[in-house]
């Protein structure tokens, strides 16, 4: 004979299966975070190595006045592209259009006042709403350099060494390596991808507790041949086996998107194998039958289907408290926090991603963390259950 | 056979039976008489262990539900006041998923289910998904699920509401067949012509407690009255009587 349990447990996880609205959140809720953290990562990275691939396309009015400029520029790789003298508004609407980095227009008394070494005046249009900040910062940087060579010929021709112009000489160097500059954020990313665990067990748990009851169903089911805990057990199951699904999913999905990308081109690296994932999947298991285990115990305790679903909603986002609060205080990774369901997820994965080597000790607090609340959920339940308030509310 | 001796319970100030007493016997089909709010319900759950009495006992076949509820409850077909199903299951999964739940293998479950659904004649609905089933139709399954492990013991709370002439005709002819078959059947019920068409015995309970147990013959004479239902009135107390 099979275990009432697992009986249950096919009974509960046979009609999920065909309750498209859960099916839809489990969709959503599995699919979108890795898919819209693949596609604006990628974004960035294709803005930080557009400028290598295309060079900078730069507007040039009066371009013919300075030719030694137009020179550097194409050297330093900016395509520059000549027009005949524009309006301001037209200026604005091809900044508009995002064609061009930056306009560069040189007055009309450049040449006369090169000559006299007055200064010579040169605008440049951009538009700050755009996100082409970086490239024009570089062609700012062309310009300057391009006035500082005629200084510096100036002030020899006049016998002064072009050192004087330069005082300070300020040498920049940069310690931040790919992965720690990436902790940050990756950090705030692993903070999303344990969420699905509490996100896709959500309908069936309340379905299963609240739901059955609402429909008064569950006076039948109760007058079975079952104990309290066979009935709690199967239900349990049911909604933790939805949330393994979607966690299993996400993190999968996730791991593909983040090792394909090509990181490195933002400062970014993600170190994690696929062995590593596994081993941080297999701890991470317990979290999702921790997350349904608690919102059955809640959600049967509540006095109506409604009550269940909007105090789960912000149950849900409970455990994503402490993790917050950790990257908030800045605390330095801790033995403790492998011992909180959630927070412990999540240091693990970090550490791993910052390419640390953690023993099998955070992976075993991890497991047994959420393991033992989930069945201490689950006794409550039972025993809730068994109670004849719990009964006499049927 | 189920036997009830002076059993109480209380609900904080409220006393929801206060000393109730009958036997319902095998092969006998036992009426449970009484207005809304009598304790019929309570009653029927502290007979299958879902609730704890505070004083008195119950033997069904012998059988404390307070001690054993699994024993008990593997032997009682519980119709509640509630249907019960579930709207994304067809009716074949529902009954199969609570024959499991007693234990039963599959080709018994393949063969009752059959048997069960000739009997309530609802061939009709049975690989249907149970949403938009008419009331009629929820009561037949809900009666099918509680036929289906053949039970000792039925306790049945308004088996025919909702049914049209010809499915209370078939209700009728399989609650009689049970009788003949030895099982001792309770049904609570507000319809008096049930009552002495098809009962046996009936108990009457107002306010939690027992107030008479016999033959509706019996009943009428002890009261002096003709008819079953002013006979039933008149037990249970005028006001009350009204009421219900």
């Amino acid at each position: 004979m099979k275990p009432r349990f697992l009986i249950v447990f096919f009974k509960e996880f046979r009609e999920t299966l065909r309750d498209k609205r859960s099916l839809w959140l489990l969709a959503v809720a599995t699919l979108m975070y890795p898919i819209l953290l693949g596609y604006f990562l990628n974004q960035q990275i294709n803005r930080a190595t557009q400028p290598e691939r295309e060079g900078i396309a730069l507007t040039v009015i009066g371009a013919d006045k300075a030719p030694t400029l137009m020179a550097q520029l194409k050297q330093k790789n900016v395509t520059v592209t000549a027009l005949p003298p524009t309006s301001d508004d037209a200026i604005e609407t091809l900044l508009r259009g995002r064609k061009t980095v930056a306009v560069l227009r040189l007055s009309d008394s450049f040449t006369a006042d090169y000559a006299a070494m007055r200064p010579a005046r040169i605008e440049l249009w951009y538009n700050s709403a755009s996100d082409t900040d970086a490239r024009r910062r570089d062609i700012d940087e062309i310009v300057q350099n391009y006035s500082a060579n005629i200084a510096g010929a100036r002030l020899l021709a006049h016998g002064v060494s072009p050192a004087t112009m330069a005082p300070i000489k300020l040498q920049r160097y940069d310690t931040g390596s790919n992965a720690a500059r990436s902790a940050g954020v990756i950090g705030s990313i692993l903070g999303f991808l344990f969420f699905p665990a509490f996100i896709c067990c959500l309908s069936a748990a309340v379905d299963s507790t609240a739901g059955e009851r609402e429909r008064r169903s569950l006076e039948v089911l109760m007058s079975q041949p079952a104990h309290a805990w066979e009935l709690i057990v199967g239900k349990w199951l049911a909604a933790g086996a939805l949330s393994v699904i979607g966690l299993t999913i996400t993190l999968v999905l996730a791991h593909a998107i983040l090792s394909w990308l090509p990181l490195e081109e933002i400062g970014m690296s993600w170190r994690v194998t696929s062995s590593d994932l596994a081993l941080v999947w297999l701890a991470s298991v317990p979290l999702s039958l921790f997350a349904a285990a608690v919102q059955i115990a809640i959600a049967m305790n509540a006095k109506s289907f409604k009550e269940a679903q909007s105090t789960l909603s912000f149950i849900t986002f409970v455990p994503m408290i402490p993790g917050v609060a950790v990257s908030m205080l800045e605390l330095k990774t801790a033995t403790w926090m492998y011992l909180v369901p959630m927070l412990s997820n999540q240091t693990l994965l970090r550490e791993i991603a910052k390419g640390e080597a953690i023993g099998s000790l955070p992976f075993v607090l991890t497991f047994a963390s959420s393991a033992i609340a989930a069945l201490a959920a689950v006794a409550f339940a039972a025993w809730r259950m068994k109670s004849e308030r719990y009964v006499l509310a049927v | 056979m189920i036997e009830v001796k002076e059993v109480r319970k209380q609900f904080g100030a409220v006393q929801a039976l206060g000393g109730v007493s009958f036997t319902a016997r095998d092969g006998q089909i036992t009426a449970l008489l009484g207005p809304n709010g009598a304790g019929k319900t309570t009653l029927l759950r502290c007979l299958v262990g879902l609730l704890q009495r505070d004083h008195g006992s119950i033997a069904v076949d012998g059988v404390d539900p307070a001690v054993h509820p699994i024993a008990v409850r593997a032997n009682i077909g519980f119709l509640t006041d509630q249907f019960g199903l579930y709207e994304r299951l067809s009716t074949r999964e529902y009954l199969t998923y609570f024959g499991e739940l007693h234990g039963m293998g599959k080709q018994d479950l393949a063969a009752r289910i059959g048997e069960v659904s000739s009997l309530l004649q609802m061939d009709d609905i049975l690989e249907r998904r149970s949403k938009g089933f008419s009331q009629g139709q929820r009561i037949k399954v809900a009666m099918a699920r509680t036929l289906l492990h053949r039970p000792r013991h039925l306790l049945l709370d308004e088996p025919s509401r909702g049914l049209d002439v010809m499915s209370t005709r078939a209700l009728r002819v399989a609650l009689a067949a049970l009788r003949n078959d030895g099982c001792c059947v309770i049904m609570a019920t507000h319809v008096m012509q049930e009552v002495s068409h098809l009962c046996d015995d009936v108990i009457v309970i107002a306010k939690g407690c027992t107030v008479a147990q016999g033959s509706p013959q019996q009943l009428c004479e002890r009261t002096g009255i003709a008819s079953l239902e002013d006979a039933f009135v008149s037990l249970v107390g005028t006001d009350e009587g009204m009421l219900a």
